[in-house]
């Protein structure tokens, strides 16, 4: 336990310390010579800073609202109807929480810049091309990105909302508006929830404000904190404020969702709540429902999906040549050239070690959260995850590279900044809070008299982990580990803050591809990306179909 | 026939915050002996039942198996180095292993070859009357049936303690009734100490050699099921093992054993177990047992019937007097709601303690 909590101070908790610190002491780490001071605030208070945090603000507010709003349509013809359309949702929900926001804009850029996919087939928007380069299509991605994240929030809610809160309000005099209303209150705390969540994921967003956000247009926060801290010379204690005050607003959101929702209980499931039946839609609803999802996903995995593939097989796209071909040279290029073809290799070797060490560690961390015994490890961990979970990626990396490259650091033998190891952590420390969230749920259902059970018959701590606990939890550990393979095979913000020479991670190189107006090699490598992630996933589960043991897939279709 | 152990309690306290679950309980339970552990949920049972099984570590005291300290101050021995085994309230099978192999899983710590480890694992799930159900996995049988898995699992390694946490209570009736008899004989059969805890006083007075009467972390009272029936040592002992209805009245004579008692216009003869006298006021908790419609019995009260239920040997039903009400009262042929009749109580088997302050 003992390396345990090390690797957790080392990798989680000392970094983001330190770095939020020399906020208000620059002294203290050799960042100025105060210590303690507001100075790096007030210089955060500075019109063009203050301008891209209200930016952010907004863009917060408004996806969220509309992730929110949408999420709640589709959760209720998913759930509630017989909609043809809700089994491709289903299915294109994991893709659409998977991909990372900076390729959903991506794609929509490929199609509508100058000089993009619709130009060269002799389209030309230059009004849409305005709305997307700007708040508007900031927020649409935003929200698009945020629409995943609240549907699993409500549809969770509303699998537990029986029909007989709206039946006894029939029943007892209610009409259909009141029996609606009725649902709506009891949805309220994932409503709050979903729009907390939204608004957390869009403030830290750093993937679309990479893509569409610039100085001279819509600038948003952590874009302002990117272009500050690649400045030279860098001010910490500036980049610090900034991402206290971006922290702050995430708080707030947490914080006004608690307050709606306090005193007020909303416990709906219960052993005696009966499955509801689904609405059978008439034949103009059922075109309606169907034709809203259908709608959706064009949007949100559609257009991205045919911008990156369109993009890539299109040889000169984004130059001024007129002959534009449609070929799969560029994929060619991807497999030959080692400029295009390493960061896909390095990425995937990276997501390979960050995925297994994740998860060991995340679920070490969430059979302690779930632990009966409310020692004061379980509070600091559970506090610490919790406020990593809301940390921007970006606010992550800039603290690495700030407390790496302390003379502290340096003097105690960590000589880790600029190298790849300090990259691997990163990307685990940054994993390891959501995939430890994403194994708490499973941890939670596994009853504590099953691991008793194994101790009074006569297995030890470790052998009871090995025979019962790792198989009960085999299939969320597999899911957690493809969930943190993909995310981090294809993570943005921490790649772009601390590759090291000579080692471009994915993200990195597909923007330096499109930097040096390579359209087709970086969106090639996009989609090679991808497919490899999904041929590690299918190939992930194959194998456990085939080699794990039958209890443990006999359990998993016991759940279904 | 394996030895059972000697089970040793001593001044065991343990608390969850301010709440003393084990205020400082002693007891000793003999080899090979069936105790049974009865008490109202938060009274501390299974508490004690998780700490002798080492799941839980007691605050302070020390608990002895055999002649080892398995739990003083640090002195904590893992639950696997006990030699014990545990049938859970909620069964705990593991749900990816087989009947077979759950049983199987218990006899790990014995390292058998693998020809009589099965033989043994057979064996218990015929005794269970499971041997065509060892290939099914516990979501793919009834409640019964996991639960007999689960005795299976407990005896399979021929334990020197059998711990069961409330193992009946999530079943019906009818069942409950049948395994109780299978955790009787096969416990008594392998010769282990067994420690059950319930708060059924029925399933305790049918399985228990000895019984324990638990309340708030202390030991009320130890002893053979006959005397915790017939002389209960203190009011709560007497109530949470079965009392028909509580009369309140005045001591007017007092004998060694017996008293009478003014309860108004009638007066009672019955027993009493702690020191009484003449004018005090003393509550009467009467058995079941204790009332019948007997014409020739000189302990009567009149009253009024309330309600009736069939309960297949006979009648039993509720009755209101002057003085409380009291509930099954048996006889063996119904008698109309709103009647009235004469109900007799039989002074060996209702028992007068002293009026607690309210």
């Amino acid at each position: 336990m003992t390396i345990f909590w090390l690797v957790i101070v080392s990798i989680l908790v000392l970094p983001i310390l330190l770095f939020l610190a020399v906020a208000f002491s620059p002294k203290l780490l050799d960042q100025g010579p105060e210590w303690f001071t507001f100075n790096s605030f007030k210089a955060a208070a500075d019109p063009y800073f203050l301008r891209s945090i209200w930016h952010s603000f907004v863009m917060g507010v408004v996806s969220s609202i509309f992730a929110t709003a949408i999420a709640l349509v589709v959760a209720w013809i998913v759930l509630r109807t017989n909609s043809a359309a809700r089994k491709a949702w289903n299915l294109a929900i994991f893709a659409l929480l998977l991909a990372p926001s900076y390729l959903i804009a991506l794609g929509w850029e490929r199609i509508f810049e100058r000089a993009g996919v619709l130009n060269i087939f002799g389209i030309d928007l230059p009004f849409v091309r305005d709305l997307l380069f700007g708040p508007v299509g900031i927020a649409m991605i935003l929200t698009f990105k945020g629409i995943p994240f609240a549907y699993l929030v409500i549809s969770n809610a509303m699998r537990g909302l029986g029909e007989e809160f709206e039946q006894a309000v029939r029943v007892h005099g209610g009409s259909r508006i009141a029996a609606f209303k009725m649902m709506s209150t009891l949805l309220l705390p994932a409503l709050w929830s979903g729009i907390a969540i939204v608004f957390a994921e869009s403030i830290s967003d750093f993937g679309v404000a990479s893509q569409l956000s610039s100085p001279g247009r819509y600038s948003v926060a952590t874009f302002t904190l990117y272009r500050s801290v690649m400045s030279i010379p860098v001010s910490f204690p500036l980049c610090a404020a900034i991402s206290i005050i971006l922290l702050g607003l995430i708080v707030l959101a947490l914080f006004a969702q608690s307050r709606a929702l306090r005193g007020r209980s909303f416990r709906v499931l219960s052993g005696r709540t009966r499955p509801i039946t689904r609405q059978k839609l008439s034949p103009l609803g059922s075109v309606a429902s169907n034709a809203s999802i259908y709608v959706l996903l064009i949007l949100t995995l559609g257009v991205p999906v045919f911008g990156a593939i369109s993009a890539s097989m299109i040889q000169g796209l984004g130059t001024v040549i007129s002959n534009y071909q449609i070929n799969f040279d560029n994929y060619i290029r991807v497999i030959k050239s080692p400029l295009l073809r390493s960061p896909l290799l390095f990425s995937a070797e990276a997501a390979l070690m960050t995925a297994t060490v994740a998860v060991i560690l995340a679920a070490i961390s969430s059979r302690m959260l779930v632990s009966t015994k409310n020692g004061p490890g379980k509070k600091f961990l559970d506090f610490f995850l919790l406020a990593a979970v809301g940390l921007p990626g970006i606010v992550f990396a800039i603290g690495y590279i700030f407390a790496y490259n302390l003379p502290l650091a340096q003097r105690y033998g960590f000589h880790l900044y600029g190298t790849v190891a300090l990259l691997v952590l990163a990307y685990i420390a940054t994993a390891l809070p959501s995939t430890t969230r994403s194994l708490v749920g499973n941890m939670n259902q596994f009853q504590e008299s099953l691991s008793e059970a194994c101790r009074v018959h006569g297995s030890n701590g470790i052998k009871t982990w090995l025979t019962v606990v790792l198989p009960l939890i085999s299939r969320p550990l597999l899911a957690a580990w493809c969930l943190t393979y993909c995310g981090t095979l294809l993570e943005l913000p921490v790649s772009q803050i601390l590759f090291p020479p000579g080692h471009a991670p994915l993200a990195v190189g597909i923007d330096h591809a499109l930097g040096n107006y390579d359209f087709g090699g970086g969106t090639a490598m996009e989609v090679f990306a991808i497919i490899s992630a999904l041929i590690v996933v299918a190939v992930a589960f194959a194998l456990y179909e085939r080699l794990a043991p039958v209890g443990w897939k006999q359990l998993g279709r016991a759940h279904q | 026939m394996n030895k059972g152990h000697l089970v040793k309690i001593e001044k065991a306290r343990k608390n969850y915050g301010s709440l003393a679950a084990l205020d400082g309980l002693s007891l000793t339970i003999e080899p090979g002996q069936f105790m049974v552990l009865l008490g109202p949920s938060g009274s501390g049972k299974s508490t004690l039942i998780r700490s002798l099984a080492g799941i839980e570590k007691i605050d302070s005291g020390s608990i002895f198996l055999d002649k080892q300290e398995v739990n003083r101050g640090p002195i904590n021995v893992a639950p696997e180095k006990r030699n014990l085994a545990m049938v859970f309230q909620d069964y705990a099978l593991w749900p990816h292993l087989t009947a077979f192999e759950n049983v199987e899983y218990a006899l790990q710590r014995r390292k058998l070859s693998k020809d009589i480890s099965r033989k043994r694992v057979e064996t218990a799930l015929e005794r269970v009357g499971l041997s065509t159900k060892g290939k099914n996995y516990p979501h793919e049988l009834s409640g019964g049936e996991q639960q007999r898995v689960a005795l299976a699992r407990a005896i399979v390694a021929d334990p020197a303690l059998l711990l069961f946490d409330e193992p009946l209570s999530n079943l019906d009736a009818d069942l409950r009734e049948r395994l109780r008899i299978e955790i009787s004989t096969l416990t008594r059969e392998i010769g282990a100490t067994a420690l059950y805890i319930t708060h059924d006083q029925s399933e305790a007075f049918a399985l228990a050699d000895k019984i324990g009467v638990i309340n708030h972390g202390k030991l009320e009272q130890v002893d053979l099921p006959e005397e915790i029936y017939e002389r209960p040592t203190n009011r709560f002992v007497a109530n949470f093992t079965g009392i028909a209805g509580t009369f309140t009245g005045k001591v007017r004579r007092v004998s060694k054993t017996s008293c009478i008692v003014s309860l108004g216009e009638d007066q009672l003869k019955v027993r009493h177990t702690v020191g009484l006298e003449v004018g005090q006021s003393v509550d009467v908790l009467i058995r079941p047992a204790a009332t019948s419609f007997k014409k020739e019995s000189e302990n009567k009260i009149s009253s009024v019937i309330t309600d009736v239920a069939y309960r297949g040997r006979g009648y039993e039903h509720a009755i209101d007097t002057k003085y409380g009400s009291l509930t099954g009262v048996f006889d063996n042929v119904s008698h109309p709601r709103g009647g009235r009749i004469s109900v007799s109580i039989d002074p060996d088997r209702c028992i007068a303690f002293p009026t607690e302050s309210k």
